[in-house]
């Protein structure tokens, strides 16, 4: 159903109704955002490059057939401008080298977490993980999107997609242990 | 690491509010669509040939007209020679006159690479010139 409102929107705007794309805009502001910042970590430098990324996808709007998903289409846009960016600023995409995976987190209930504390937890973990495997997360758990989607939105081979999501997501659970091993020993 | 577990990571994460852009975001995003759209209509409605190309035909038009219709009058250029330089020696005239004979031959071919690299050089102009329309 997503999909074929974009579909709609999409030809409205290519036949010429180019308000028609404000309901682009603010059905993807948010994710399209968060990547941005993620990788900016500055709110203004992000704005400009999400508006950026939808401005590159109202202009190559023709190219797209809706053959793959338009939000897959959007991320890549995203994605590939983000990593311009970092590219131009001479950045580096963080390495999840320094955060050490684990075994104690196969084990990690997410029920533990005090209700009230939940959000606050999961987005403080997020916050920790290295760019590229918060882009995945995001995807795979937020927008629903699928593994060979996310490969096309990063450039990633599936079975890479794969092993990177896995990573990512023991990589969640050891760092959302610590935070709540942390609280743990201040509460004590 | 269960399914259940993942199943709870992602409605966790479902329920988390991703950080929001400022809130004339996409008013603003709108706003620079419609402003390069408002150029691209511009580019559009400018015409491709301006009046300075029109002018440069209509005066090679003209003088190829003119080079048409004079070119049966007059006297022929050996004679013209022959009257204009009648002691001038055997030699010199003969070197003369092959020297423009040689050139009589060449314009064909140099008056088509010529047009040939001009018209390129202009279709080039007019596309890099109006490149968006060629894109859409």
């Amino acid at each position: 159903m997503e999909q074929k409102d974009d579909i709609y929107y999409i030809e409205k705007v290519k036949s010429g109704e180019t308000n028609a794309f404000s309901y682009i805009v603010e059905k993807y502001k948010e994710i399209v955002f968060s990547i941005a910042l993620k990788v900016l970590k500055n709110r203004e430098d992000a704005e400009e490059l999400a508006q950026e990324s939808f401005i590159k996808a109202y202009n190559s709007l023709h190219t797209f057939k809706g053959n793959a998903k338009f939000s897959t289409w959007l991320y890549r846009i995203t994605y590939n401008s983000c990593i311009s960016e970092i590219r131009k600023r001479k950045m580096n995409f963080a390495s999840t080298s320094e955060i050490e995976i684990k075994d104690e987190s196969e084990e990690l209930n997410l029920d533990g977490i005090p209700a009230e504390n939940r959000a606050q937890v999961i987005k403080q973990a997020l916050d920790q993980l290295p760019e590229d495997e918060y882009t995945l997360v995001l995807l795979y758990y937020f927008e629903e999107q699928s593994i060979e989607d996310i490969g096309k939105v990063t450039g990633l081979s599936e079975s890479n997609t794969k092993v990177k999501l896995y990573r990512a997501r023991k990589k969640l659970y050891t760092i959302i242990s610590n935070i709540m091993k942390d609280e743990l020993y201040t509460i004590l | 690491m269960s399914e259940l577990e993942d199943i709870k990571l992602q409605a966790l994460l479902q329920s988390m509010q991703l950080d929001s852009p400022g809130e004339k975001f996409s008013a603003r995003v709108m706003n620079r669509i419609f402003e390069e759209d408002s150029v691209f209509e511009k580019i559009k409605a400018e015409r491709v040939l301006g009046r300075g190309f029109w002018t440069i035909l209509v005066v090679f038009v003209v003088l190829l007209a003119a080079m048409f219709f004079m070119a049966g009058s007059g006297a022929q250029p050996q004679e013209e020679t022959a009257r204009l330089l009648p002691q001038v020696n055997e030699t010199v005239s003969n070197s003369f006159n092959s020297f423009f004979g040689k050139i009589g031959s060449v314009p064909l071919s140099v008056a088509g690479i010529l047009i040939a690299s001009s018209i390129l050089l202009f279709i080039d102009r007019i596309i890099s010139s109006n490149s968006k329309i060629f894109a859409s």
